[in-house]
């Protein structure tokens, strides 16, 4: 395959690029679905392609095909060289890459157990079997659980990347996940729903750390709890305690969005939208001292994970807000061209015939100092969200609202009984400066976050520990 | 090999293996994506794709599986590997036998016209629109402007068979103004005639310019006037959880209420993929089951979920003719078109909010239809039947069952919205929504 790459790299080259790129891309993914304790069809998808990416006279243009010989890859190269012309014969300012280091590297990541040695049937028994703990803890519990859908994927990608400036690395990332969505119901108390993702950079072995008949049974003796105690939620000013489920996903979408490059200059103003941090926001507080948030797409195992991008360039640890001040932006080369840096190797893409574009890795809040124990210290009244169900943020990353599922209140410095659906609505700068204590253990979670047009949902990961948030306005909802 | 060759080898080949239902689609697809941003050309995105799929049954257990090397022999180690995938695994809860074809299909929606899809033309139509949005007082502009053809061949041993084009040209565009204001306005159609990038420009331009200076919204309950771009998200959602698989999975608001009042009077609802106007059109299902126009919603009343074969047996229905081979899915929905025009309708309202977009739909419970969503671009003030004022930072925080009863009144004008947040063709009018709950960020 890297003759057929090289080849097309050197032809958009002769055919007047100033920058060409050709990737290779191959995922397999095997996914099986248990609905209500029943299977529905089992399916495998390989999605295999080349992908070509080519600057010509300032323009730039993308294009791919599944169809890999010779003539199908030449044809291609010149349809996307066309196509950069045509843009840049329209474009006032050229696209240009910013400098990076030639790579020449493998990333194989070879999993302990390799997903494709677990029969599809035994990731099904798997499932069968979370399924029967959760029913049974239901049954135990009182409760009904009118709808549960269970689901797995095994996901294998493979990437050869080679650009026009001497770059080439080759990587292959197994990744497991799995979904999972419950919906509960109480007579007379209504229904309410939980939606729990787990997902690693592994093999099966990933699936089995996670020990789904244990914590669905736990989740739903939860959920049984919820049901016949929580009380209405009354709002009110109050301190806010955050779990770690809920820290890791404001991280990434009141953070790591904010932080790409290609919102920051307007490149996805209609789709995912824009950030209201702006090209000279490097230095601004937008938190409280304590508060750190990292993108580190370096961390193994984490869904995230990876240790080069589309673009070659190597990737590591990046600082988004360092004491509670912008710290670094998110970039490929064209967006760190356009700030004058370069590339913190943040370029990807989720399948050969989808550009690459500024994304996250794995977005945490950094621990701090504080027990969980401690965490609750002092509050006199306030209200603990352990997790949560409904949550959307504006196209600026500016004002964001997250309904609690799992929530408590707190009384005295102690947790005290369980509240429904307390409502956290807030803008980015009120929650990141509310911020007055920082739990001392970590969790990650894994997702998949979309944007792009095409829409690209890419596997990242979402992390942070408890964090405590002063004197919110919280409301309740019905 | 050609596309009807690849369908009969898998076919045969899965039949003797075992398989007792087997579908196979072969879809080719020729795209143009021309992406823009501060009134330049982002990037020019070309697609050629030629992929198949097959489904198959080996008694009730069943598994699908895609095709990447459609040779003769690729296609054999495809229907091995697919049969041995179904024979492993334990039956499935829903499950009926293909339908029986062959089946006459309707050529208007199988002889359809392709859309140009170079890239010259797309990039002349975008600026074409950035021009129209410039003219109207926009600052600046972003936006996407996608021009697709895909053909579709599907086979199934039940003796269906067909071949059909699906085109579109799809131009979304957000024009810029002054203080965080801005519009966005959408062109769709399946030829250039009914396309019209500077129509959407210009309105994007209008609105970009009518909204400058947004002040903060207050929260509060009130009459909301729902663009269609908003409408067509939430009828997108009542479309979506008709799908008779979330019904059965508990995850829909829908489960239970056919024949209920789920909704006000005033609205209707149908699925057409029978309309060669839409880009959702399709002669057949995923089953070969030829489309049909259905009424989802009638003067209120749910009448019907989505059904596949499978779902439909398991329901003791007939298939509505909407497989999706595991979860039935909406081609292309339409609401009735009401009696008023959209300034009659604003002018009716005597405090209230006129809200032209928004993203970011999120339930808090699928089961019961509570739900947020956030209103973006213009969003205008209306008192005593005038609007007054540009707003920013509200969201709308209700359920969607209550706002569906609390349909007031609908506008004649209808448009056709599909974009980067609605994603099934949805032919809408502007909606009169009253007793709106708006919440904001409290710091």
């Amino acid at each position: 395959m890297e003759d057929i790459l090289e080849m097309a790299v050197q032809r958009a080259r002769s055919l007047g690029a100033s920058y060409a790129e050709a990737r290779y891309q191959s995922d397999i993914k095997e996914s099986i679905l248990l609905k209500n304790g029943t299977p529905e069809a089992t399916s495998v998808e390989t999605m295999r392609g080349i992908a070509i990416r080519a600057i010509m006279n300032g323009g730039l243009g993308f294009g791919s095909t599944n169809v890999l010989g010779r003539r199908s890859v030449n044809a291609l190269v010149d349809r996307v060289v066309k196509g950069a012309g045509a843009a840049g014969s329209v474009r006032k300012s050229p696209i240009v890459m910013s400098p990076a280091q030639t790579t020449k590297a493998d990333h194989i990541i070879r999993p302990r157990i390799p997903a494709e040695n677990v029969p599809l049937e035994s990731r099904l028994e798997m499932l069968k079997e979370a399924d029967s703990y959760a029913l049974e803890a239901a049954e135990r519990s009182d409760i009904k659980l009118a709808g549960r859908y269970l689901s797995t994927d095994a996901l294998s990608t493979e990437r050869t990347v080679i650009n026009s400036d001497g770059s080439m690395v080759h990587s292959i990332v197994p990744r497991v996940s799995v979904h999972i969505f419950l919906t509960a119901t109480l007579p007379g108390k209504g229904a309410m729903q939980r939606s729990i993702s787990h997902g690693e950079v592994a093999g099966w072995e990933g699936a089995e750390r996670w020990d789904l008949p244990a914590s669905l049974a736990k989740e739903t003796r939860t959920l049984s709890r919820a049901l016949h105690t929580a009380k209405t939620f009354k709002g009110g000013k109050m301190d806010v305690v955050l779990g770690p489920e809920v820290v890791g996903l404001i991280a990434h979408e009141s953070s790591g969005h904010p932080a790409e490059g290609d919102r920051i200059l307007g490149r996805e103003a209609a789709q995912a939208g824009e950030t209201y941090l702006g090209k000279d926001s490097i230095g601004l507080r937008v938190g409280s001292d304590l508060v750190n948030v990292v993108d580190d797409p370096t961390l193994t195992r984490t869904f995230g994970h990876y240790l080069y991008d589309e673009e070659g360039v190597k990737a590591r640890r990046r600082y988004l807000i360092k004491g509670g001040i912008i710290n670094e932006f998110l970039h490929n080369r064209e967006t760190a061209a356009e700030f004058g840096a370069v590339s913190n190797g943040s370029s990807r893409s989720v399948e050969f015939d989808r550009e690459p574009i500024v994304r996250m890795g794995n977005t945490f809040v950094e621990p701090g100092d504080r027990s969980f124990e401690e965490m609750f210290e002092g509050v006199r009244s306030g209200v603990y969200i352990k997790n949560f169900m409904e949550w959307n943020i504006d196209d600026r990353r500016y004002n964001q609202k997250y309904v609690g599922l799992e929530a408590y209140l707190i009384e005295s410095g102690k947790i005290s009984s369980m509240v429904r659906n307390p409502v956290l609505e807030i803008t980015t700068p009120g929650l990141w400066k509310a911020v007055d204590a920082i739990g001392d253990e970590m969790e990650f979670t894994s997702a998949y976050c979309g944007k792009g047009d095409p829409m690209q949902g890419i596997p990242v990961g979402t992390g942070g520990p408890h964090i405590r948030l002063k004197g919110i306005r919280m409301e309740g909802a019905p | 090999m050609k596309t009807d060759e690849i369908c009969d080898t898998a076919i045969s080949s899965c039949l003797k293996l075992g398989a007792n239902d087997v579908v196979v689609t072969v879809m080719k697809k020729e795209e143009s994506m021309v992406r823009f941003a501060n009134d330049q050309v982002t990037v020019v995105n070309s697609l050629d794709e030629l992929s198949a799929s097959i489904f198959l049954c080996v008694g009730r257990r069943k598994a699908a599986l895609n095709v990447v090397d459609l040779d003769k022999k690729g296609l054999e180690k495809a229907c091995q590997q697919a049969v041995r995938i179904a024979s492993n695994m334990p039956e499935a809860s829903l499950y009926a036998p293909l339908p029986k074809g062959p089946f006459n299909y309707d050529r208007k929606l199988t002889e359809r016209e392709t859309v140009p899809a170079g890239p010259d033309q797309a990039v002349h139509w975008v600026q074409e629109s950035i021009s129209a949005a410039k003219k109207a007082g926009a600052s600046r502009t972003a936006g996407s402007l996608t021009a697709r053809n895909v053909t579709v061949h599907l086979a199934t041993s039940g003796g269906a068979a067909g071949v059909t084009v699906h085109p579109s040209l799809e131009l979304s565009i957000r024009a810029f103004g002054e203080g965080l204001a801005s519009g966005h306005s959408l062109s769709v159609s399946v030829g250039e005639k009914g396309f019209d990038p500077s129509a959407a420009g210009r309105e994007a331009g209008e609105l970009a310019k009518a909204a400058k200076g947004p002040k903060k919204g207050e929260p509060g309950t009130m009459d909301a006037v729902l663009g269609p771009m908003v409408f067509a998200d939430l009828i997108g959602e009542m479309g979506r959880f008709s799908s008779a698989f979330y019904v059965d999975a508990g995850m829909s608001f829908l489960t239970g209420k056919i024949g209920e009042q789920v909704a006000s009077p005033k609205l209707d609802l149908y699925d057409d993929a029978t309309d060669p106007t839409s880009v959702g059109a399709s002669p057949f299902d995923s089953e070969g089951l030829p489309t049909r126009r259905k009424a989802l919603i009638e003067k209120g009343v749910l009448r019907t979920h989505l059904h596949n074969s499978a779902t439909a047996a398991k329901f003791g229905v007939n298939s509505t003719a909407n497989a999706g081979l595991i979860a039935p899915r909406p081609f292309c929905l339409q609401v009735g078109a009401g009696e008023k025009d959209v300034e009659d309708i604003i002018s009716q309202v005597d405090k209230g909010v006129y809200v032209t977009n928004d993203w970011y739909l999120r339930y808090q419970n699928y089961s019961t239809g509570d739900l947020s969503t956030i209103p973006r671009d213009a969003l205008f003030l209306i008192e005593k039947g005038e609007i007054t004022a540009s707003l920013k930072e509200l969201r709308i925080s209700d359920n969607i069952l209550g706002m569906m009863k609390r349909i007031e009144a609908l506008s004649r004008q209808r448009k056709w919205v599909k974009w980067w947040e609605v994603d099934v063709p949805t032919l809408v009018p502007t909606a009169l929504v009253t007793g709106t709950r708006f919440t904001a960020s409290s710091q």
